[in-house]
């Protein structure tokens, strides 16, 4: 009896037990799944709010007359990713037929506004577009390219993604995404019991983990998180989770989460995630041009964006691949016939350095900072601007081979201090002020030390330009001034003294001032800059664009000075702009996701010089590559290009410098070791190499500056500084002077009259601009 | 001002017909061909990069009696084709307040024909849209710096230098570059 008493007693109690515990339980579940209801709702909903800014290249203007031959303009095409075809019927399409290309032009949203996709014929003459028509027979006058996606601003080891609405993801990606990873998607709630359990069986048969239970949700959950452990809790949490989101959200919206979220790849720091970047990232074009085998091997990525890398294992990468075509017909998603065509195809996956991808750290590290004067770093890497750079793709690829090219040359020259050097190329567009093209050393896709901009080294002649732009400035000198080329010896304020040489040890007496700067002289330009004051030299640093005014010493003049080669391009751009400076820019223009524009640097110019002294030196920089230290660059240079600039080496052959410009390009060049050790090289044999051979091989006008009004040109003896005739043993020089300067005549060629001058005809007639045999002329 | 444009252009034709300066350098005979200059002859060349009259201007040429002697003339700057459509466009955008997008057409422009005076011109028209005068004034001296001896560029050059000066309240130096602007087209 009392058992039974005792037992009744405790079954209650025991009820009561299990009903308390039942609703202790229940209110744990409860606020769990009210937990991970809001963790990932959260995820969910706020996802489209972090989004790295896009960074595009320049587009390509098109317009008649434009230097563009047919066959550069289909590479073009090829590089943005533009497909060859029989009918270019539909935007990311091209046929070139010889002298004609007709185009489907992508549709664009760029700084000002949306660029239709339209059908375009280009007829070329030879080097040059000939006219532009569309589809109906019009001219079109002027129509742009869509711009290549040269990277993004994400956080470091950061995600980076492009996110794709649901209309410009091709039908077939979510098809073939359920047939190969979740055949049930569209009627399981979150997760699939049947398939974790025939997961497990043949998981369980085959000793290891070969296939996933996961559902897409599952695996979105997953991705959401970035956790790989595989514990229990954590599968019960995801599934949880996964049901949380099929309860809440519609099954197009979880695909389109899946298409802009899931994980594709590595590139370094960068981490590729949805499908829309991974389509650049391997193909360099957009997600919804891509046919059935890339698509196919996307949806193979997926699986395991390391192990099927089609970079770095191809061949695993096809197979699976072509595993993949084979379940889209297993699971009619598409025929046969369709699926043997593409599984004959190649990967198709774009080199690195080429297409997509980030392969410009060192230009986008330009940007980045440029951006930074304007934006907080979130602003960049979270609320999806639009960036607009100035990058020249074509540009940036010409000057890493030149580098390249002109280093590996100096590594098989067999001479052991010129081994494994290092270099930077900038280019610009001098009358924009725009940053074309940024390598930042031999491995221009390395992201690392920015040479570019954060190597500050001496700069040596490459002062000399502005010592001489200074002294013209006083109007006190012109380029047949004479300076003495004897020695120099400075007490400096420190006690030392300061005995600088000429390069060659040679002492040449009275020069004139053209002489000492085309063979870089040191000892007339030191008297030059101290007759002038160094304040001045310095002040005219500044006023060529040098942010930061440099120590007023006397070695200053010879280069002493540390700049990055962007601080050198900022000062020589003011000089190939007619001295009107532009503070460079890396970025035209930014736009936040509504196409709307934001702040970005203008172009603004300022004139830094006067006209006639900048015109002065200009002329006298010409000569440089004429007769002076430039002078080899006219191998490789088009017969006819004139060009200016200036050499540059430091003490010791530490540092080889070349700056110089054409009518539409300024490049500099600097080569030298990390460590800062000797080179052997002079800027001729370092810097002016990799400049001529980048000059040499793009398309580029020459340099003809206006002459001011004030000035007139007239020939002059190189070395007497006395007035000549045109004719007098190739020591004639023609330079600027003031109107009316007076010029001693040289009594053994005096100069000719006008009149006679014209007589000779002009330089069509005489191509080599050599006198006549017989032209009688004294 | 029509004369003075026919004037400048005849005085390019006939320019053409004379030799181009000569230098010294054998491969560098480009190098002086624009820059020529000289005191006391007329001595014309026709840039590359600005364009050829058109032929219905030519047919009324004037007298050639008023040829200015001291200084060489060029003819007045056209637009290219391409650029004359992206200057539309850029003052159609104006028109609607759309003045970023009136930068990024003119800016297109520029870039195909950097070393057009007009387009200089037509940007610091933008920029006193922008109400950002001193670049304004700046954008008309770098038109001035490349429209050596095309008075009517220039001419427009000082009207836009007038403008921002007095759009900033300074006006003598308004009146004076309007004054440089009346002196080389008379209106």
């Amino acid at each position: 009896m009392a058992r039974k008493k005792l037992s009744a007693g405790m079954r209650k109690r025991l009820q009561r037990g299990f009903a308390v515990l039942a609703l202790l339980l229940l209110v744990a579940a409860i606020a769990v799944v009210a937990v991970l209801d809001r963790r990932v709702t959260a995820q969910f909903e706020g996802r489209r709010w972090t989004l790295p800014a896009r960074v595009y290249a320049q587009p390509i203007d098109l317009y008649a007359g434009q230097q563009l031959s047919a066959k550069r303009f289909a590479d073009e095409l090829e590089r943005l990713g533009y497909l060859a075809a029989a009918k270019p019927d539909r935007p990311g399409t091209y046929r070139q037929l010889g002298n004609q290309v007709n185009v489907f032009v992508r549709e664009f949203r760029f700084a000002d506004g949306l660029q239709p996709a339209r059908s375009l014929r280009l007829g070329f003459a030879g080097e040059s577009i000939a006219g532009i028509e569309d589809a109906r027979g019009a001219e079109v006058p002027v129509v742009r390219l869509d711009p290549l996606l040269i990277g993004s601003i994400f956080p470091m080891h950061g995600e980076d993604r492009i996110v794709v609405a649901p209309h410009e993801v091709p039908p077939l990606l979510p098809e073939a995404l359920k047939a190969v990873e979740d055949r049930a998607f569209e009627t399981h709630h979150g997760v699939n019991p049947l398939a974790i359990l025939r997961a497990l069986f043949v998981n369980v048969r085959a000793g290891q983990v070969e296939q996933g239970g996961s559902t897409l949700t599952q695996q979105l959950v997953k991705s959401y998180f970035l956790d790989n452990r595989r514990t229990l809790r954590r599968k019960a949490e995801e599934a949880v989770m996964a049901v949380i989101l099929e309860s809440r959200f519609e099954k197009a919206d979880i695909m389109n989460a899946y298409i802009n979220e899931i994980w594709l790849g590595q590139d370094g720091n960068r981490a590729v995630h949805g499908f829309g970047l991974a389509s650049q990232f391997y193909f360099g074009k957009p997600l919804a041009e891509l046919g059935l085998h890339e698509v196919a091997l996307l949806v193979a990525i997926a699986r395991g964006p390391s192990y099927y890398n089609p970079r770095r294992h191809p061949e695993r990468a096809l197979e699976r691949r072509n595993l993949v075509l084979r379940v889209l017909v297993d699971q009619d998603v598409v025929s046969d016939e369709d699926a043997a065509r593409a599984a004959k195809k190649p990967l198709g996956v774009a080199e690195s350095g080429t297409k997509g991808g980030s392969f410009y750290p060192a230009f986008l590290d330009l940007v980045r900072r440029q951006l930074r004067r304007d934006y907080e770093e979130s602003d960049l890497t979270e609320v999806g601007l639009t960036v607009f750079s100035t990058l020249d793709p074509l540009l940036q690829q010409k000057a890493e081979a030149a580098l390249e090219g002109e280093l590996e040359r100096l590594d098989a020259s067999g001479r052991e201090a010129a081994k494994d050097l290092e270099g930077v190329v900038v280019v610009t567009t001098p009358q924009t002020g725009e940053v074309a093209a940024v390598v930042g050393g031999r491995r221009a896709s390395f992201a690392g030390f920015n040479r570019a901009l954060d190597a500050r080294r001496p700069i040596g002649s490459l002062a000399k330009p502005i010592v001489y732009l200074a002294a013209l400035e006083t109007g006190r000198y012109t380029p047949v001034s004479f300076l003495a080329d004897e020695p120099v010896d400075l007490k400096l304020p420190s006690g030392d003294r300061w005995k600088p040489q000429n390069f060659d040890k040679q002492l040449r007496g009275q020069v004139t001032l053209v002489r000492a700067l085309t063979q870089s002289l040191n000892l007339p330009t030191v008297r030059l800059g101290l007759d002038v004051g160094l304040d001045d030299v310095a002040r005219t640093f500044e006023d060529l664009g040098l942010e930061e005014r440099p120590a007023e010493l006397p070695s200053m003049l010879l280069g002493a000075t540390n700049l990055s080669p962007l601080e050198v391009a900022q000062m020589y751009n003011t000089l190939a702009n007619g001295g009107f400076r532009s503070q460079l820019r890396a970025v035209r223009a930014v736009v936040n996701e509504g196409g709307e524009a934001l702040k970005a640097p203008e172009l603004a110019v300022a004139e830094a010089a006067s006209p006639e002294a900048v015109y002065t030196l200009e002329r006298m920089m010409i000569e440089v590559m004429e007769r002076g230290t430039g002078r080899a660059a006219k191998r490789q240079l088009p017969a006819g290009l004139v060009v200016a600039g200036k050499t540059g080496t430091s003490n010791d052959y530490r540092d080889s410098w070349f700056a110089g410009f054409s009518g539409s390009h300024l490049v500099v060049a600097w080569v030298g070791h990390d460590d800062n050790s000797p080179t052997g090289l002079t800027g001729t044999t370092g810097g002016l190499a990799v400049w001529s051979r980048l000059m040499g091989s793009i398309v580029t006008s020459s340099f003809e500056p206006m002459l001011p009004e004030d000035l007139e040109h007239r020939w002059v003896d190189y070395f007497s500084g006395l007035e000549t005739s045109p004719y007098c043993d190739g020591s004639a020089v023609s330079l600027p002077f003031r109107v009316g300067t007076l010029l001693e005549p040289n009594p053994a060629c005096p100069p000719g009259t006008e009149e006679g001058l014209f007589d000779l005809g002009s330089p069509e007639a005489n191509p080599a601009g050599e006198p006549a045999p017989d032209s009688g002329f004294p | 001002m029509s004369r003075l444009i026919s004037l400048a252009l005849l005085l390019a034709l006939a320019g053409c017909s004379i030799a181009p300066f000569k230098t010294g350098s054998p491969s560098s005979t480009t190098a002086g061909a624009r820059s020529t200059g000289t005191g006391s002859a007329p001595v014309l060349t026709t840039p590359t990069d600005v364009q050829q009259p058109a032929p219905e201007q030519v047919i009324e040429a004037p007298a050639p009696a008023q040829i200015p002697k001291e200084r060489p003339r060029t003819p007045a700057a056209t637009l290219s084709p391409a650029s004359r459509a992206l200057v539309s466009q850029a003052q159609a955008q104006r028109k609607k307040g759309d003045l970023p997008g009136a930068t990024v057409s003119l800016e297109r422009a520029l870039r195909i024909e950097p070393n057009n005076p007009l387009l200089w011109i037509e940007m610091g028209r933008l920029r006193m849209d922008q109400r950002n005068y001193p670049q304004a004034e700046n954008m008309g001296r770098k038109a001035l710096a490349m429209a050596v001896g095309d008075d009517v560029s220039q001419a427009s050059a000082w009207q836009l230098i007038g403008d921002s000066y007095k759009a900033r309240g300074k006006n003598p130096q308004a009146e004076a570059a309007y004054e440089k602007s009346r002196a080389l087209v008379p209106r």
